[in-house]
């Protein structure tokens, strides 16, 4: 019907086929080696359930062979081994098990400790599926949210019969399943009776089906998410059944995961389904009505019978020609190299040996209960089918593999045991078990059996709570199936950059933009030292439009703003800005912004632009929690803001503004609402930058109008935009503080010197007690000023380094750059108090030499003359 | 996860459409001690609590809503 490719070669396929069928039936046996010892494993169950076929497909490592059905040109290999996975050196491993005890890294590893960082590379070659994709997939997985009243997961039997039930009384059901229905159902009464469910249930218009879609886990507040080849679909169902069926048990002997080793419905499918012999001699242990089943499967596809282990009550059962029938027999062990060769039967001490190449295992039935067992108490998650059978026992004999996909041996387990590891829960997180790919699918039970079997806790009367609880099952959490980020990913709400009105204006005069405070800005045009001399000597312009802005209106604004920040505003006259500091109510500072009052009771507020939403959000608590008749209006993505800066910068407006710009109608601090170049602009003077500044708030739209009228109307003075870069030395130069960047999570205005900014005796406001409170302690630490002698060219350099006294550390600096107006490495940083006094020379660490005095703010024209302007 | 908070104006949105305003506490207190109780001690009851959400996605509105901080059923 068509080929893939494996390892280089071409293997064709049937329709029907999967990836795991066709390589079965090109002669691979070994699908992949296991993870410690690199043994060798083949197929074995067939349902998806264990990791032996998980296999690299077109570049997706972790794909169940056994489920994926074959497209044509589809890439496979084998992620496992060196150099390959048919010849595997690392299985040397396997003989030198007992040098590799469990535990083992954390035994080996510990010291020395650099020996690690050279381990590690070679465990992290030597292990794992195999190396992730390089490349991200070219389009998202798509989300969508789904509700519906029932959600069934498994479309076998039990749950295309549920969803039936439940659709005929008018509910609406979703029913999903990994598989395509009837995938794996062998041609017979069974897949017939399927099929005759399946029609009715699609014909029914409540009930939707996905196939193809793997239910990952039950989430809180009833969530199940689905994942399918492209897409996440988020069910939120009113209740969920779980029809998820059995798996076989995986029953404990040496030898037991060689290949040639099946469970019976993986051994039936290959057999039946994909009409292929899993080999020619068979050993089938079958302890239901089930084996009896899958060994009839496999006679009829020609396969020999050697022996078959029945208990008594199906000895009857076993049809003529199935080769010796041992009553009441168990696997004693299995042998073999690259494939099984032969396997023991034993009843009582009587063992016999018998040559074969398969050994099919259909003990009993283990409910898939994993998705239920996830629910929370009281959630409404039924199991139904072969998921609600009762709990099955799988044997655990004298040695073998009992976590596949860990590869933790019995051996291992005892040793764990013998170490202290006494219950089932903290057994597996130090051995792994149960963390695998597999999540305990095929160990789970094991697992704990072997905990009830050591504690003798096989109910809460024989061995008491403790040990009962000692060997419970541990804990179900999704996911439920291996899911590639890519699912996981689009579940995350992407963040969004934000881009002011004049980004591609920016991208055209070739900024380098970078990420800052939620937004995307630009951080030079070029020479950031250049548009700093444009800002200090000429003028310039910058796009602040990322600033939060907002107008608060309404009979209470007063209040409000009175109420939210520290500073008197009751005083603020129209026309005239105040710098305000927001606190919380620990009396820390939040944010800081201009307030400005526009004289008929409403005011308009800016914010930091990373601040924006967060002070949004307090406006409207505090407003909300004091029942005030206002209206906080969000201006943040309506308005744009161009700051121009410098001694000339009066002089540029006026060649595009008809209105009076002078320091009368438009003071320092203050605003106007002026017309620029034909733009309505609201003009707020500002002293960020140290020179004279107006900042132009403007509708967003008229942005790169404004800009280029601005540039073109600059071009006597030489105008130059200035990005991030050049306003981080103008702030440092006048002593400003970036919030976030010199500041910590718990600053009050004391320890950041600006008391200035805090009125304590005005009526309550936000932070006041604390601001009481504190005001009665010592301020221990605070940030200052710096000045530096004797550091690096580059003076970037030691931001971040810790400040020493004696080798002592007492600070830290937080912003350091060279000055160009002083000539000199000026800085900020945080120093802390010995004995009330505040030391004024320091070291700076990491620095050879590099030494730093405290000095006041700001730096640069400190009386603020130039602002003023 | 998926629970829904009962949105004063919006009505029941998926909580990952808010963002959490902590438990409700009175805006002051009488004194400064009562105030460091009021802000750093928070009640943190194992049951049902007042708490705030403002629904930052949607309308911009602050709730008061009645979690039972055990089971996440709200009320």
């Amino acid at each position: 019907m068509g080929t893939i490719r494996f390892e280089g070669r071409e293997v064709s396929f049937a329709a029907g086929d999967t990836i795991a069928s066709a390589l079965f039936r090109d002669g691979v046996r070994t699908f992949s080696r296991s993870l410690k010892y690199h043994r060798r494993r083949g197929l074995y169950c067939g349902t998806g359930d264990c990791p032996n076929c998980l296999l690299t497909v077109d570049g997706t490592p972790a794909v169940h062979a056994c489920q994926a059905p074959c497209a044509d040109g589809m890439e496979v290999g084998r992620p496992h081994g060196w150099p390959s996975t048919e010849h595997d050196l690392l299985h040397v491993t396997d003989s030198l098990h007992r040098l590799m005890p469990v535990g083992f890294y954390y035994k080996t590893f510990i010291t020395p400790r650099f020996a690690w960082e050279t381990a590690e590379k070679v465990i992290r070659r030597a292990t794992g599926l195999g190396p992730l994709p390089s490349t991200t997939a070219a389009e998202r997985s798509v989300v969508r949210h789904v509700r519906t009243d029932l959600l069934v997961v498994g479309a076998g039997a039990a749950g295309l019969e549920a969803a039936r039930n439940a659709a005929a009384g008018g509910t609406r059901v979703l029913v999903c399943d990994e598989s395509p229905i009837g995938a794996a159902i062998a041609p017979g009464d069974a897949l017939d009776r399927v099929r005759v469910i399946e029609a009715e249930v699609r014909a029914m218009p409540e009930v939707t089906v996905l196939d193809g879609h793997t239910a990952l886990g039950v989430y809180e507040g009833l969530e199940v998410p689905l994942v399918a080849d492209g897409e996440l679909v988020r069910v939120h169902p009113g209740r969920v059944v779980v029809a998820t069926g059995a798996a076989e048990i995986h029953p404990v002997f040496p030898g037991n995961d060689l290949p040639g080793v099946w469970l019976g419905r993986g051994a039936a499918r290959m057999a039946g389904v994909h009409g292929v012999r899993p080999g020619e001699v068979a050993v089938v242990v079958a302890g239901t009505e089930e084996g009896l089943a899958h060994l009839e499967t496999l006679r009829a596809s020609g396969v020999r019978i050697a022996a078959v282990a029945v208990p008594a009550a199906l000895a009857g059962r076993v049809p003529e020609g199935s080769g010796e029938v041992v009553v009441d027999g168990i696997v004693h062990d299995a042998r073999g190299g690259k494939v099984l060769s032969s396997v023991v039967l034993r009843r009582g001490t009587q063992g016999k040996r018998f040559d074969c190449d398969v050994l099919v295992l259909s003990l009993s039935l283990a409910p898939r209960d994993g998705l239920a067992r996830m629910a929370l108490p009281g959630e409404a998650v039924e199991l139904v089918g072969d998921a609600a059978g009762p709990d099955a026992t799988p044997p655990i004999g004298h040695g073998g593999t009992v976590c596949l996909c860990e590869d933790v041996s019995l051996h291992d387990l005892q040793q764990a045991w013998d170490e202290g590891y006494r219950n089932a829960e903290i057994l597996k997180r130090y051995t792994t078990t149960t963390m695998g790919p597999c999540q305990g699918a095929m160990c789970g039970r094991a697992l704990t059996c072997f905990a009830r079997e050591r504690t003798g806790g096989t109910s809460p009367a024989a061995a008491g709570g403790s040990a009962f609880a000692a060997a419970a099952r541990t804990t179900a959490r999704p996911p439920a199936r291996p899911v590639t980020l890519e699912s996981l990913a689009a579940a995350v709400h992407e963040l969004i950059d934000k881009r002011t009105s004049l980004h591609d204006v920016h991208l055209a005069a070739g900024a380098r933009v970078d990420r800052s405070g939620g937004w995307i800005r630009p951080l030079t045009y070029g020479d950031w030292r250049e548009e700093y001399r444009a800002v200090r000597e000429r003028v310039s312009v910058m796009d602040v439009g990322t600033l939060g802005k907002f107008t608060i209106a309404g009979a209470d604004a007063a209040t409000l703003v009175d109420r939210m920040f520290p500073c008197r505003t009751d005083d603020l006259r129209a026309g005239r800005t105040r710098y305000v500091l927001s606190l919380d109510e620990a009396g820390y500072v939040m944010d800081d912004g201009l307030l400005c009052a526009l004289g008929d009771g409403t005011f308009y507020l800016t914010s930091t632009s990373g601040g924006a939403v967060r002070t949004d959000a307090r406006l409207r608590d505090l407003a909300d929690r004091m029942s005030l008749d206002v209206h906080v209006l969000d201006r943040t993505a309506q308005w744009g803001a161009i700051n121009v800066a410098g001694p000339h910068a009066r002089d540029l407006l006026e060649r595009l503004s008809d209105d009076p710009l002078d320091a009368t109608t438009v003071p320092y601090p203050g605003f106007a609402d002026v017309r620029v170049a034909g733009v309505p602009c609201r003009a707020v003077r500002t002293g960020f930058v140290g020179e004279l500044a107006f900042e132009l708030h403007h509708p967003r739209s008229s942005g790169p109008a404004l800009w280029s009228a601005l540039a073109r109307a600059g071009t006597p003075w030489d105008l130059l935009p200035h990005g991030l870069d050049a306003l981080e030395l103008l702030r440092l130069e006048k002593g400003h503080v970036y919030l976030g960047q010199d500041t910590m999570p718990d600053d009050t205005p004391a320890k950041l010197g600006m008391s200035w900014a805090v009125s304590i005796d005005k009526g309550w406001f936000v932070g006041k007690r604390a601001l009481e409170r504190l005001g009665e302690l010592p301020v221990t630490r605070k940030l200052v000023g710096l000045e530096f002698d004797a550091v690096p060219a580059d003076v970037a350099d030691v931001r971040g380094a810790p400040l020493l006294v004696g080798g002592a550390m007492v600070g830290r600096v937080t912003s350091a750059e060279r000055s160009s107006a002083l000539d000199r490495a000026i800085g900020r940083g945080w120093v802390r108090a010995s004995e009330a006094r505040f030391p004024s020379a320091l070291e700076v660490a990491g620095h050879a030499g590099a030494r730093a005095r405290v000095v006041p703010t700001p730096f640069y024209d400190p009386g603020g003359e130039r602002i003023r302007g | 996860m998926a629970i829904e908070i009962p949105c004063a104006f919006c009505g029941p949105r998926p909580f990952t459409e808010f963002r959490f305003g902590g438990e409700l506490r009175s805006l002051d207190a009488p004194d400064p001690e009562a105030d460091f109780a009021r802000v750093f001690l928070p009640e943190n009851p194992a049951g049902p609590q007042q708490e705030r959400w403002f629904h930052v996605l949607g309308c911009r509105t602050w709730s008061t809503v009645t979690r039972d901080t055990r089971t996440n059923e709200v009320g």
